[in-house]
Formats: C-alpha cells, sequence, structure tokens
C-alpha cells in the first residue's frame, strides 16, 4: 500500500492511459460485432465464424507486432494495440451477439411483422430490447477480457497499466506488480458493474416489482 | 525498416532454425511447456469439475472463477509469482501461472459437460443401481467429453499467448523471438517469430476444435 500512496498519481496516469487504450475496441467492436451478427447473411455465418474463431485463438502479443508486417503501422506504440484489441473484440461479440439474437422467439417476430413493422422497426423495436441480456453478458465478458488485454500493451512501448507489471518486475518491487494487477482488476469491475446497470436500465421489464418476466 | 523479402530472407538462414534459439528448439519448448501446464491444470480441474457438476454443489466457484480471471492479467500473473519465488524457481512459477490460467475454463467445460446432460440420462443410471462413482466414471465423464475437449481449447489458446510473454521472465519459447527483436529493432525476427506462433496457435485450436466436434457428432449420433 504505501507503494502505492508513494506514487498514486503515476498510477492514475497509467490507468487513464489505460482506459483510453480499452475505451474504442469496446465501443467499436461491440458495434461492428452486434451490427454484423446481424447483417452477415446465412450463407456466409460459416465462413466468418471459422475466420473469428482462428483470429480469437491469436496470441495478442503476437498480432501487436504482426500487424505493422500487413498493414504498414509502426511496431511501437499504442495503433496496433487498439486495433487488435478491436479485433478481438469483434472476435468475441460476434458469437455472444448471434446467440442473443438467436434467442428472440421467432414468434414474437412474427407477430411484430404482422403488425405491419418493417425489417428495421422489427430491428429497433423487437430484437434488439429482446436480445439486450444476451447482448449484455456478451460485453461483459468482452470489456474484462479487453481490460486486461491491454495490459500487454506495455510491452510494445504503450504506457498504460501494463508498465507497472515490466517495471516493477525489473526493479524487483513487487508492490509495483501487485497495484498494477488490483488496478486493471478494479477497472474490469467498475466495466462491469457498469454493463449490469446498463443492463437493467435497459431491461425495465425483467425487475419490475421485483418479478422477473 | 521492415520488408517482405527481407522476412523471407531470414526465413531461408538456417542460422535462424538451429541451436538454443532457433525456431524448432523454441517451437518444441513453447510446445512442451503448454502441454505441462495443461496436464497440470488437468489433474485439478477434471476431478473437481466432475465433483461439482455431480453434486450440483459448488457452481457458483466454477462461475466466480471464470468471471475473476477474465479481468486478472495474465501477464501481472507470472510476474508476481516469478517475483514472490524467486528467480531461481521461475521455471516452476511459469508452470503454476499456467495451470492458474487454465483451470477456470477447464472447470467450466467439465462443470457445463456434465449438467448439460439430459436429467433422464443421469436419473436411468441412479435407477440401474450404479454407485456415484460408477455414474461418473461411466455414464457423465463420458457424456462430458465433448465438452471437456472445448475447455481444453479455451485454455489452450490462454495458456499459448501466456508463454509468449515467457521470455520477459527471461524464459524461452517462441516469443523470444518477439521480445529480443523489439529489443534489438530487428523486425524480421519479430514478424516472423509472430507469424510461427499465429500458424501454431491456429493449427491447434483448430485441431482441438475439430476434436471437439468428432465427439459432440459421437456422443449423438445413435449407434450403429
Amino acid at each position: 500500500m504505501e507503494w502505492f500512496f508513494a506514487n498514486a498519481s503515476f498510477v492514475a496516469g497509467l490507468a487513464l492511459t489505460h482506459l483510453s487504450i480499452v475505451i474504442i475496441p469496446v465501443v467499436l467492436g461491440s458495434i461492428l460485432a452486434i451490427a454484423g451478427a446481424r447483417l452477415v447473411r446465412a450463407r456466409w455465418v460459416p465462413g466468418t465464424t471459422t475466420v473469428l474463431s482462428a483470429v480469437y485463438a491469436i496470441p495478442s502479443l503476437a498480432l501487436f507486432v504482426a500487424l505493422p508486417a500487413l498493414i504498414g503501422t509502426p511496431f511501437i506504440g499504442p495503433t496496433n494495440v487498439v486495433i487488435a484489441l478491436t479485433v478481438y473484440a469483434v472476435a468475441s461479440m460476434f458469437f455472444s451477439a448471434r446467440d442473443a439474437f438467436s434467442q428472440v422467439p421467432s414468434s414474437t417476430k412474427t407477430t411484430a411483422t404482422a403488425l405491419g413493422m418493417s425489417r428495421f422497426q422489427l430491428f429497433v423495436h423487437v430484437e434488439l430490447p429482446m436480445a439486450v441480456p444476451g447482448l449484455i453478458s456478451g460485453l461483459r465478458v468482452v470489456s474484462a477480457s479487453t481490460v486486461s488485454m491491454a495490459a500487454i500493451g506495455a510491452v510494445v512501448g504503450v504506457r498504460n497499466l501494463g508498465y507497472l507489471f515490466l517495471d516493477g518486475f525489473q526493479r524487483r518491487i513487487p508492490e509495483e506488480i501487485v497495484t498494477g494487477l488490483v488496478a486493471v482488476f478494479v477497472i474490469a469491475m467498475a466495466f462491469d458493474l457498469g454493463l449490469w446497470l446498463l443492463g437493467r436500465a435497459l431491461t425495465p421489464w425483467r425487475t419490475r416489482g421485483g418479478e422477473r418476466v | 525498416m521492415f520488408s517482405i523479402s527481407d522476412l523471407a530472407a531470414w526465413f531461408a538462414d538456417p542460422v535462424h532454425w538451429d541451436g538454443r534459439y532457433g525456431l524448432w528448439f523454441l517451437l518444441l519448448e513453447h510446445v512442451a511447456i503448454t502441454l505441462a501446464a495443461l496436464l497440470l491444470a488437468a489433474i485439478v480441474a477434471l476431478p473437481v469439475g466432475l465433483a461439482i457438476g455431480h453434486t450440483g454443489r459448488g457452481e457458483f466457484l466454477v462461475i466466480g472463477l471464470g468471471s475473476i480471471s477474465r479481468a486478472v492479467p495474465m501477464m501481472g500473473l507470472l510476474f508476481a509469482l516469478v517475483l514472490l519465488w524467486g528467480v531461481q524457481l521461475r521455471d516452476f512459477s511459469l508452470l503454476v501461472a499456467l495451470a492458474a490460467i487454465a483451470i477456470p475454463p477447464l472447470l467450466a467445460g467439465t462443470f457445463a459437460g456434465v449438467t448439460t446432460i439430459p436429467w433422464g440420462i443421469r436419473d436411468s443410471a441412479k435407477a440401474q443401481g450404479m454407485t456415484g462413482f460408477q455414474r461418473i466414471r461411466y455414464v457423465e465423464f463420458p457424456l462430458a467429453t465433448s465438452s471437456i475437449i472445448g475447455g481444453f481449447r479455451i485454455a489452450f489458446i490462454q495458456v499459448v499467448s501466456t508463454v509468449v510473454l515467457a521470455p520477459l521472465v527471461g524464459l524461452g519459447g517462441l516469443g523470444f523471438g518477439i521480445i529480443q527483436g523489439l529489443a534489438l529493432r530487428n523486425y524480421s525476427q519479430v514478424v516472423a517469430s509472430s507469424l510461427v506462433i499465429i500458424v501454431i496457435t491456429i493449427l491447434g485450436s483448430e485441431l482441438l476444435g475439430f476434436v471437439q466436434r468428432r465427439t459432440a457428432d459421437r456422443l449423438s449420433a445413435p449407434h450403429p
């Protein structure tokens, strides 16, 4: 604890960088994955699934340093890390989003169509709200793993919370590593709590009167 | 800086394939560490997962471990253990950290495999007079294998990608080329190593996925 109090402002700065690295992948990756899960045509699904599950298996550090060869970004710095984390977010969220949409009962969709809803209205007013619980649980997985994976970005020169691991190890300061572990965990849990609250706010019918419908 | 022809030249040079830090040795080391960690994790996770699935008690442990472990950066865990137990014991620390990473997905796969068996099957095994152990050994474990292999696949992905970080604590594996290459700004070495890592991880994960699907098909197909 002493180490943390003596270096609180330093840690806060790293945490801020960490957040800024994480926010784009989580938001953009989720939007892309949700849109993709709804828009990819049925005959493309097996191919997309194969590619995404292969991408998901790639170790993050390997992807960070392979991207410069593929798209010409600089080896050192945050660009690759943000792109790679977005790719992982898409790969993970695509499957959750497909599951979430497939759990919307087809009778409900038929009813909505019979009421004269257009496909867009059906998506916005029926499918999306009904898929919220599944989407939120997918987002919780994505946000937690993105926050913890982002730490590896420190190896390619991003000064985020992962820097505490590298520096703490090189200078033999266990407190520094523990501070990093706790800080990453706290940020991940904050995302988790926020998403849980968002899920509750978006599905008031599930909790009305303490009774789950 | 970096070009495809440099990369091809790097791969073509036999110096980069042989010796203690050549690709062959590092590849072997990477695979050996990964398998050892998975084995260690399986020794712990399989019996515990089967017991939790069998008794239905302790589900919170499976779910809690799963969500907590996602939020713990593997890199920090590895570094903390190596520092805690000293650099001399770093091989052991690496193995323990990797097993700790592999246990939650294995536990989840085993648990899910047992609990998704239709109740009718588990009840009829009981009605036949099978003891608890017999039910686990001859009914629940065999029927859970496909899900267990699925757990192995997730664990494999996590472990393989953490082994890439091992050179940061002075250990080997294919990450060596990335860490050394970054330090020396030898980007051909960095990209070449990352490509080898990417290929073996995708192959391993696809292989496990294939075995999992085959097992699932075999379990669901009626007997010939």
